[in-house]
């Protein structure tokens, strides 16, 4: 019995592919000889065997490989840029140095002298904006990043957020009070800050506005100008014409 | 003279870093030496998902066509197959999503492993019959997913406890413990099977 813990062993290294070849005739030979060893080895290679076969390719590997070069572009995209060395003259390099010493100057007064003084703009300032109904798809992009991400119920809102609405999508801005803000359609809406406060810019599209009565006065800017709201429900359009 | 260099680098078992490294400079056929190397293993994969065998073969292209545009963003290619078996999985979440969203269109035609009875199976090598080609799919498509490709890996791609384990960036330890409770499940499971073959 204790012997046949060895094989057990075996039998295991055998099924993580580890097994080496003397072992293997080892486990074998004592196969032959042992009922309950010869049926725990049978049983874990029909295993292996049985998935084997039920996820084999239609396809062979060789073909699919040919196949698949024809289709390749010549290089993989989004290539990184290869880095050349920059090579600076003397004159340039005085040039340069003489700007970093001033802009690095320039950056030092104004950290010394604002000491005390939060930054204007603190980097990703979450705003008491929520999300409300999402119809369809509506894309989010943070302030300073390219990359787009869908909207959801959950989103958190930051300063300087775009709100992209694909078509055929709707999605509701929740603002602190009552007020809320529909994006239509095919709409962008920034969040911005305009004299230290929260300010909407709609770059394109339409909106509704439903605010509380009374409110605080209200904007949203456009391309082709900043609108003050006077009532409580309003509807403003951007088009290209 | 690349080709015969490719060549020459898939009769020495070139690993994945090199290959990977030679297609990011334009050699083209080393990725398909790539796609040779895991062109099962993720058709495989793609069946633990979806029920349909061609369909799985186009998840598996796509995967390596996705797989090569993305290259240069592949951090540490020796984990090229790990990296791999993600694509493959999310392409097949794609597939899925896609046909529930348009049940009735033309053209949605990813079938979840779940509904596997409704569809016959393409592939039937001998020693099993479809039934239960179908049974061994359904039983590891309801094994936890990282069991899944752990199984794949090992039983299908033939690679070892340890290669698996180089391949995620993972220790052979845990490989092997995940390995291990993967075997009993399918041992526990494919046991009717088993019974079945041997009567």
């Amino acid at each position: 019995m204790k012997n046949c813990e060895k094989f057990q062993n075996l039998i295991e290294k055998y099924l993580d592919g580890m097994i080496a070849e003397d072992e293997l005739s080892e486990l074998q030979k004592h196969t032959q000889g042992c009922p309950s060893c010869r049926a725990e080895f049978e049983r874990g290679a029909f295993m292996e065997d049985a998935v084997k076969q039920a996820f084999s390719s239609d396809t062979s590997a060789e073909k699919a490989g040919a196949s698949l070069v024809v289709r390749l572009p010549a290089e993989p995209d989004d290539k990184p840029l290869t880095r050349r060395p920059i090579v600076l003259f003397a004159g340039m390099r005085a040039a340069v140095a003489a700007g970093i010493l001033f802009v690095t100057g320039l950056f030092l007064g104004f950290a010394l002298d604002r000491n005390d003084e939060p930054p204007a703009v603190p980097f990703r300032v979450e705003v008491p904006i929520s999300v409300g109904r999402i119809e369809g798809t509506v894309l989010v992009g943070h302030e300073g990043s390219n990359v787009w991400q869908p909207l959801d119920a959950d989103s958190k809102v930051h300063l300087g957020d775009t709100f992209h609405s694909t078509t055929k999508s709707t999605c509701v801005l929740k603002l602190g009070d009552q007020s809320t803000l529909e994006l239509h359609q095919n709409s962008m809406l920034v969040l911005e800050t305009f004299n230290g406060e929260t300010q909407f810019r709609l770059d394109h599209g339409e909106l509704d506005a439903a605010l509380e009565s009374p409110h605080p006065p209200f904007y949203i800017s456009t391309p082709h100008g900043r609108v003050e709201a006077l009532g409580t429900e309003f509807t403003v359009k951007v088009t290209d014409k | 003279m690349k080709n015969t260099m490719t060549e020459q680098l898939k009769r020495t078992k070139t690993g994945d870093e090199q290959l990977v490294r030679a297609a990011l400079r334009g050699e083209t056929s080393a990725f398909g030496a790539i796609v040779e190397r895991y062109w099962t293993m993720i058709v495989a994969l793609a069946l633990t998902k979806i029920g349909d065998s061609a369909e799985a073969e186009d998840i598996a292209q796509e995967s390596f066509l996705k797989a090569y545009s993305q290259l240069h963003a592949l951090r540490k290619p020796s984990r090229f197959a790990g990296w791999l078996s993600k694509i493959a999985l999310q392409q097949c979440t794609n597939s899925i999503r896609r046909t529930v969203r348009c049940k009735t269109a033309f053209g949605c035609k990813a079938i979840p492993v779940e509904d596997l009875d409704l569809q016959s199976a393409q592939t039937n090598p001998p020693g099993l019959s479809e039934s239960q080609i179908h049974f061994v799919r359904r039983t590891v498509g309801q094994m936890p997913e990282k069991f899944q490709q752990l199984i794949i890996m090992r039983f299908v791609a033939g690679l070892s406890a340890v290669q698996i384990a180089e391949k995620l960036g993972k220790r052979p330890g845990t490989i092997r413990v995940y390995l291990h409770r993967a075997y009993n499940i399918l041992r526990k499971d494919l046991a009717p099977l088993f019974e079945e073959v041997e009567s």
